[in-house]
């Protein structure tokens, strides 16, 4: 008799790659049991597919479903969720279709199925009150370089070398024209959104140097040293009244040890 | 053995004896906008966990309505053991909205880091027994409230099982005080699928134990496993059949009026569907109540 954990194998070999040889006859449930296996396995690939096409109906729009939900399949036997909240499942899943066929679908398929993929987290985001400037203003000047800054929860900050959110607003708007030329070159996007609305802002290069480096917790000097270190003409106190103005600044943290 | 009686009893004093609705995400605008009438809602944790903007109006939902919990993800059966991060985010979810109700299913999900996205079946064995009353526990623990445990759909057992499912059900009550979610539809599905009488099962679960009803739409397709016969799915994607309301009859004779969901999670319907439906399981709660009362006087 085969362990739980045997079993437990045996099952989701079989409900990922639709092969149940390995549980052999332990199974029971009408004359052929094994063959019952396969509605576990179909709706394994069938909720997931699923998903999948919902988190990206633009990628969909743009390559057509056929193509969409092939890779989709594959996508979803190769790389099971890791985690229980599907809403989380997917961010692979641009690497994984663009490198399916990649002579047969556009050269920027997996940077726009990657915005894509940003705008749906934004959209779920919620915002946080954000702080004044008098806030800042009790904040040292000697300390205010190693301060950290907490950026609202959705926003995002995406590089691509193709103009894909003007790409993404047609899909968005469904205001598609009769002929659209999609240019290439840096396009720096800052995603903003929640409770359902987006926004996409295109920044210069050193200002999305600048945010990233915030959004991912540097402190602010090493923030503004990124920044300076692409364009010279980085004016850091500029671009901090800048993201304040924007409404983007949640919280303030001082440097460990250090008060504010 | 049990010590989740104090919770028990203060949630079973806020849960409202009658039906309730399933809350998708589909509906969740609606119900913040309209407040239809609904006695109470059960949600899946995992469609609001990582989506902050659902989670902040069913916030404002748990304000107005009476909240079950009713997770897919907390996999009790998975040898490999309980994922201690989505425990700890239910219970932070658990702790804001102080549901009526907290409930899972008898089911594994989990394997080697994959998560299979479905109630697989599990052997009702020894060794199987010992696994789920271990993380029954944890979950418990986890939580700091009693779990209820709902019965699976099935399409398939294990020949090596040494029990029957509602007496696997039975001793789990029995050793890890947890409470019962007698999914009726489930009970009927299972029945047909697996070969036995759905009205044995229900006489064979501990009436104390069971806390909670579910009901839910399943449909019918071809048996690959026999040919020339039909297996029942569990698709919530219609209403409740009829010889499921007849059994939804006699659970309620068996243990009481107890707090009855109507499930439906694909197709889903206007949310004045599904408040029909919850208007029906009380039009049969009604009835068998007054057949009781008949019978006794």
């Amino acid at each position: 008799m085969p362990s739980l954990a045997d079993l437990q194998a045996g099952m989701r070999h079989a409900v990922t790659s639709g092969d149940a040889t390995a549980l052999g006859t332990v199974l029971v449930g009408g004359r052929r049991a094994q063959g019952r296996l396969a509605i576990h396995q179909r709706h394994y690939e069938a909720s997931l597919v699923t998903a999948l096409l919902d988190r990206f109906p633009a990628t969909g729009w743009l390559i057509g479903s056929a193509l969409t939900m092939l890779v989709a399949r594959a996508f979803v036997r190769a790389h099971p969720p890791v985690r229980p909240c599907i809403a989380e499942y997917g961010a692979e899943f641009p690497t994984v279709l663009a490198a399916h066929d990649p002579g047969a679908t556009p050269p920027y398929l997996q940077q726009f199925a990657e915005l894509e993929w940003h705008v749906g987290q934004v959209s779920i985001a919620t915002s946080q009150p954000p702080l004044v400037w008098s806030q800042f203003v009790c904040v040292g000047a000697e300390v205010l370089l190693g301060v950290r800054l907490t950026l609202q929860p959705g926003l995002r900050y995406v590089h691509a070398t193709w103009a894909i959110d003007d790409l993404m607003k047609i899909y968005l708007t469904g205001s598609a024209p009769d002929l659209f030329t999609l240019a290439d070159g840096d396009t720096w996007i800052e995603i903003r959104g929640a409770r359902g609305e987006v926004r996409f802002t295109r920044l210069d290069p050193a200002t999305f140097l600048f945010r990233t480096a915030l959004l991912v917790g540097l402190p602010l000097g090493d923030a503004a040293e990124r920044a300076l270190a692409r364009d010279e003409r980085f004016d850091a106190a500029q671009a901090l009244i800048a993201l304040v103005a924007d409404d983007l600044v949640t919280a303030i943290t001082p440097e460990a040890g250090v008060e504010a | 053995m049990s010590h989740w009686g104090a919770t028990a009893d203060a949630s079973a004093r806020r849960t409202p004896r009658s039906a309730g609705v399933g809350l998708r995400l589909s509906h969740l605008a609606e119900v913040v906008a309209t407040r239809p009438p609904a006695a109470w809602f059960e949600i899946h944790p995992e469609n609001f966990l990582a989506n902050p903007h659902a989670g902040e109006l069913l916030q404002e939902v748990a304000q107005h309505y009476p909240i079950s919990v009713h997770t897919v993800g907390i996999s009790i059966g998975s040898v490999e053991g309980i994922d201690r991060a989505h425990l700890a985010r239910l219970r932070s979810l658990v702790d804001a909205l102080d549901p009526v109700l907290v409930s899972g299913h008898l089911a594994w999900s989990t394997h080697e880091g994959a998560y299979l996205n479905d109630l697989l079946p599990l052997p009702f064995d020894d060794e199987t027994l010992a696994v789920v009353v271990a993380h029954l526990t944890e979950v418990q623990e986890g939580l700091g409230r009693r779990y209820l445990v709902e019965n699976p759909s099935s399409y398939v057992g294990f020949g090596s099982s040494t029990m029957t499912e509602a007496e696997f059900l039975c001793e789990l009550v029995r050793r890890t005080g947890c409470s019962l979610l007698c999914d009726v539809s489930n009970v009927y599905l299972s029945a047909r699928n697996m070969g036995y009488d759905p009205y044995r099962y229900i006489d064979a679960l501990p009436i104390d134990a069971v806390h909670e009803l579910h009901l839910g739409g399943f449909t019918s397709e071809p048996d690959e496993a026999t040919p020339g016969g039909e297996v029942l799915i569990d698709t919530h994607s219609v209403g409740v059949a009829g010889p499921v309301w007849e059994l939804y009859a006699y659970a309620l004779r068996r243990f009481g009026r107890q707090p009855t969901l109507i499930e439906w999670d694909n197709d889903i319907p206007p949310f004045a569907t599904l408040a029909a439906e919850a208007t029906r399981a009380e039009e049969v709660a009604s009835m068998t109540q007054k057949e009781a009362r008949a019978l006794a006087g």
